[in-house]
């Protein structure tokens, strides 16, 4: 693609200071010229992108440097909380600290080979003090090996000691739990199924008992069409996204068992009931809480769209479960400036790890708005069809918090929530996938095969205007399923193949 | 007859007492064990080691030497009667002593090693006694806990003391006793081999149980040191859960795993069995949760296994409004404890809607929630929990709400006065912040929910919003306000100053948020076009 080649010539790197001026009109103008003439918009990019024009180097719009312009003088907990988050982002949001290195559009570089060897360590041996990890272990390695794919690091290496331990994990009664011994849980299982489709292979495949995954769920399969999250655990809308990731993935029949407590409410399969559980979810806000009547939550919209556009196709499912445009003003309301990035809720703090959580639910909104277009192989030669709207959100926000807050800055490397906690595997994760789904424009098309999914996605790269370097860019990820790009067709074409378990 | 040695031993003599006795204080065991072997040899012997070979003798000690080899029982027989005879003459004539004892030449490292890796022939004599007198001590120990093993299985089978002819009975002091030996056995273990017995293994209590030990396959990812104590722990649970063992001690081993990790689920819902099966009070397990909650505040679990805990015990109470009424006041001010830590905990939060429907603590009631929850506003108007909070309670009452109505959709049912009452609730808090999203949030929920048009609050919208597109005198005192403004217009058809508030919106108010609200006017334009 021409515009990627002439961006990775700019790649540069500039230690900057602080610029009064703003780019707020360019900006304006950006996006008045986006609605008019697409065509434009390359020879923009690609014009911004050459050197010679760029000049020595870009101020940072004020609108991620200064603080917002209505700010009302009652002090209250959340204000003061709110308070000391700007006095840590803005120092590194104006590229202030002088031993970080920026690149020309005052951003940090993503240390990508820092982030590989801190997540190489979180699934290493891990000492005395991770037992609060005990029951968790599942989700460690979805973490580390989702982070490490996105990163274009090698996770084949860790096939063998994978299927080892999950092997070791898997419970008769179906399922994985935390670790050997341990219950059975929709979320652990839903960490370990994923982390076995990220590695791939048949051997990998394998490991999962299929029958007794399908009778555990069905033991966990709610009158109410909810899920629990492990037998006696709680209801709620995580349950709902797990248990349609791993029916979905793994081709686990609908029909309930005879023994499922659903069966006997007269539930006809696994999925009957589940988008009305997720509706109930909805709250007045627009957002969606963990079960009804608590309060809406960035992670759980995610679980609630995520779930959606497992059970039927994006723009037919969401119009008719949810109120959309509440949900989307109230989504939209989850990113700040100065930070950029996401909080989880009203009035809370931003959270790199919202990233993900609130940066996924943007492409399942935008394919609930229109049908999908035809798969990319009916348009024609290589033109992007670039959709009408590249973002309900601002991009550069979300990229500039987690490259200058979001990253670890030391050798230690890894992804934080804010800069003054400290990274671990859950942020490494989180914020990584929400910068590849900030980098990249993901689009509902067609499924080429019905019985995949019921959608697939176009992914071009997104560089309107180019604030990191190609080489920081990431490798696409699934907005539903959360693994990289491709895995999910992967393990749905192996399981499709084998009728019955 | 080998001659009598008159030289030996001169040196000894010579010492005095005092110096033997340091020497053999600070002397190591293998230096002991080489002295004393030295003491069956003859000096030449000594001296030809240590020199490295025959050669470098004297040649009266290298005949001494040869006649001391030769006069070893086993070459002897070999010799004739003859050849003895000179041997024993050569012998007298060299006058050198001829000692032979039945010890073998001491190895530095025969004593083995101890629990540090360090070689017991390295010890001083002292601390090699000390040794073997912990071994004798844990020998004692073992013979007095086979013996407490015995009686206690003749116990069990009912069998006659013969020596007394009684009925063997094990009592409180014997299960005492044996603790305490276990506990001795344990430090001496631990002292003696570096081996450790945890408490469970050292209780006696749970001698019938076989622990199930955790064995990770080779190379298994995030594979964590476990602690020994956790390490044990977690063997014994995972033995009581396979027999589907429910008992006090089962509880007692819950509560200590949870100790060290709150965060695991499956102990969680294990203990949750017990406390079923055992028919547990309430209060009991209300009060050790409560410290649990407040050292962990975090934790999602603990608040799961309280919401458990209520569904259990909620029938029992139920018949009671007096009880139902006390125990919603006690949770009630647990919770404002734990929200003093964390004002927007969601687990809490989500406990606290579960609880209020559970037991009807609706904002009308005697013990309803709504006066706490307008003092968690006043405290902190923008605790956007709180005002989810409020909003359930008024709009989820069953006394006058409809049942099934979405919270994004208009309940004819609830009454106007409250809607009323609502919509100057939440006037009244904007006032205070009007950049506050909350209370403007909570204003259009409860304007959908009573069915009104959002332009019935244009007057009070406005208050925040003035000359809206006029660049010298435009006032915004609410990015919130002027959102609303815009759907108000929209809501009335005067399409062009919707548009122009969200233009306004996304060149100055709010920045942030311009891809949406250039979403919003194209929408507008399109569904006008």
């Amino acid at each position: 693609m021409p515009v990627t080649t002439s961006l990775a010539r700019a790649r540069r790197k500039v230690v900057f200071k602080r610029t009064p001026t703003t780019l707020s009109s360019a900006r304006m103008a950006t996006m008045e010229n986006r609605a008019t003439d697409i065509a434009v918009d390359e020879e923009v990019v690609s014009h911004l992108a050459d050197p010679s024009v760029r000049g020595s180097r870009l101020p940072i719009d004020a609108l991620y440097t200064s603080e917002p312009p209505i700010i009302d003088p009652l002090v209250t907990a959340t204000s003061t909380a709110q308070d000391r988050t700007l006095d840590q982002c803005l120092p590194l949001l104006k590229a202030a600290d002088s031993n970080i290195e920026y690149n020309a559009n005052g951003a940090p570089r993503l240390h990508r080979e820092r982030h590989i060897k801190y997540l190489e360590t979180t699934i290493g041996n891990l000492p005395a003090p991770y037992v609060g990890a005990d029951a968790s272990r599942p989700w460690c390695i979805y973490w580390a090996l989702n982070a490490l794919s996105l990163l274009g690091a090698d996770v084949s290496k860790f096939r063998e000691s994978l299927i080892a331990t999950a092997t070791h994990m898997q419970n008769k009664t179906g399922g994985f739990g935390g670790g050997f011994g341990q219950t059975s849980h929709l979320a652990t299982t839903y960490a370990m199924v994923l982390s076995l489709v990220i590695v791939g292979g048949e051997s990998a495949y394998e490991v999962i008992d299929r029958r007794a995954m399908w009778k555990w769920l069905s033991s966990l399969k709610q009158p109410d069409g909810g899920f629990q999250m492990s037998l006696g655990g709680e209801v709620d809308v995580r349950g709902a996204y797990c248990a349609a990731v791993i029916i979905s993935l793994l081709n686990i029949p609908l029909n309930l068992s005879s023994d499922s407590p659903a069966s006997a409410a007269g539930l006809a399969d696994l999925y009957t009931g589940l988008a009305g559980y997720v509706q109930r979810c909805q709250t007045f806000e627009g957002g969606i809480s963990a079960k009804p009547d608590a309060e809406a939550h960035g992670a759980y919209a995610f679980c609630a769209l995520g779930c959606l556009a497992i059970l039927d196709a994006p723009h037919r499912i969401i119009p008719r479960t949810l109120n959309v445009p509440r949900l989307i003003s109230w989504l939209s309301s989850r990113q700040y400036a100065p930070e950029g990035g996401f909080s989880g809720r009203t009035n809370k703090l931003v959270d790199g790890c919202y990233s993900h959580w609130v940066g996924a639910c943007w492409p399942l909104i935008q394919a609930s708005l229109q049908a999908p277009s035809q798969p990319a192989h009916d348009s024609g030669p290589q033109r992007e069809s670039i959709p009408e709207f590249l973002s309900f959100y601002d991009r550069e926000g979300l990229i500039r918090y987690i490259m200058s807050c979001g990253q670890d800055h030391s050798s230690k490397g890894g992804m934080r929530d804010k800069p003054s906690h400290r990274s671990d595997a859950y942020h490494t994760c989180y914020v990584l996938s929400g910068l590849t789904s900030a980098q990249h424009v993901v689009s509902a098309v067609l499924a080429e095969d019905e019985y995949v999914a019921n959608m697939a996605w176009k992914v071009s790269p997104y560089s309107d205007p180019q604030l990191f370097d190609e080489q920081d860019r990431l490798n696409p990820t699934d907005p539903v399923y959360a693994i990289p790009q491709g895995k999910r067709e992967e393990v749905m074409t192996y399981f499709l193949s084998k009728p019955g378990f | 007859m080998p001659p009598k040695n008159n030289k030996g031993g001169a040196k000894a003599k010579d010492s005095s007492a005092k110096q033997e006795n340091d020497v053999v204080k600070t002397q190591t065991v293998f230096e002991r064990a080489q002295a004393a072997y030295d003491l069956t040899r003859p000096p030449y012997d000594k001296e030809r080691e240590e020199l490295g070979g025959l050669h470098a003798l004297s040649t009266v000690e290298k005949t001494a030497y040869a006649n001391w080899f030769c006069t070893a029982p086993d070459e002897l027989a070999f010799l004739s009667k003859k050849a003895q005879k000179e041997l024993w003459k050569q012998v007298n004539e060299t006058n050198r002593p001829l000692r032979r004892g039945q010890i073998d030449k001491p190895k530095p490292d025969q004593w083995g090693k101890d629990k540090l890796g360090r070689n017991i022939g390295d010890y001083t004599v002292q601390q090699y006694e000390q040794r073997i007198e912990k071994q004798g001590q844990l020998t004692c120990l073992k013979a007095l806990g086979r013996s407490f093993a015995s009686k206690r299985l003749y116990a069990s089978k009912g069998l006659v003391d013969s020596s007394t002819g009684e009925v063997y009975k094990l009592t409180e002091e014997d299960i005492k006793a044996e603790k305490q030996h276990r506990k001795e056995m344990a430090a001496l273990k631990k002292d003696l081999y570096g081996e450790k017995m945890g408490p469970y293994s050292t209780d006696p209590e749970w001698d019938d149980v076989v622990p199930v030990p955790q064995m990770e396959p080779e190379g298994a990812l995030a594979a964590i040191a476990y602690p020994e104590d956790y390490a044990e722990s977690m063997s014994y649970l995972r033995a009581v859960m396979a027999a589907n063992e429910y008992s006090p001690r089962c509880l007692k081993l819950t509560e200590h795993i949870i100790s060290m990790n709150p965060a695991h689920y499956t102990v969680w819902l294990y203990r949750f069995a017990n406390i079923q099966h055992l028919d547990i009070p309430l209060l009991d397990e209300i009060e050790w949760l409560n410290g649990v909650a407040l050292d962990y505040l975090k934790n999602y679990q603990i608040w799961h296994h309280r919401q458990l805990l209520l569904e259990h015990y909620y029938p029992t109470i139920a018949g009671s409004p007096d009880e139902v009424k006390r125990f919603a006041r006690s949770e009630r001010a647990f919770i404002m404890e734990m929200f003093a830590e964390d004002a927007k905990n969601y687990h809490v939060w989500s406990y606290r809607q579960h609880l209020t429907r559970k037991l009807g603590m609706w904002e009308n009631e005697e013990h309803g929630e709504l006066d706490s929850i307008e003092g968690m506003i006043n405290d902190d108007v923008r605790n956007n929990s709180a005002w989810s909070h409020r909003f359930f309670l008024v709009f989820s009452n069953p006394r006058y709400s409809t049942p099934d109505s979405h919270a994004t959709e208009a309940d004819p049912k609830v009454p106007a006065d409250i809607i009323d009452r609502e919509i100057k609730y939440a006037q009244a808090k904007i006032k205070l912040a009007p950049q506050n999203q909350s209370p403007w949030n909570y204003l259009r929920g409860v304007l959908v929910k009573g069915g009104r048009e959002l332009g019935s609050v244009q007057a009070f919208v406005e208050m925040y919003v003035q000359n809206i597109g006029n660049e010298e005198t435009e006032q915004v005192h609410s990015s919130h306000a002027l959102e609303q403004l815009a759907d108000i217009y929209e809501e009335a058809g005067d399409k062009e100053k919707a548009d122009l508030c969200w233009k306004r919106l996304g060149e100055k108010w709010d920045r942030i948020r311009l891809g949406y609200w250039e979403w919003k006017r194209r929408s507008l334009k399109a569904a006008s076009s």
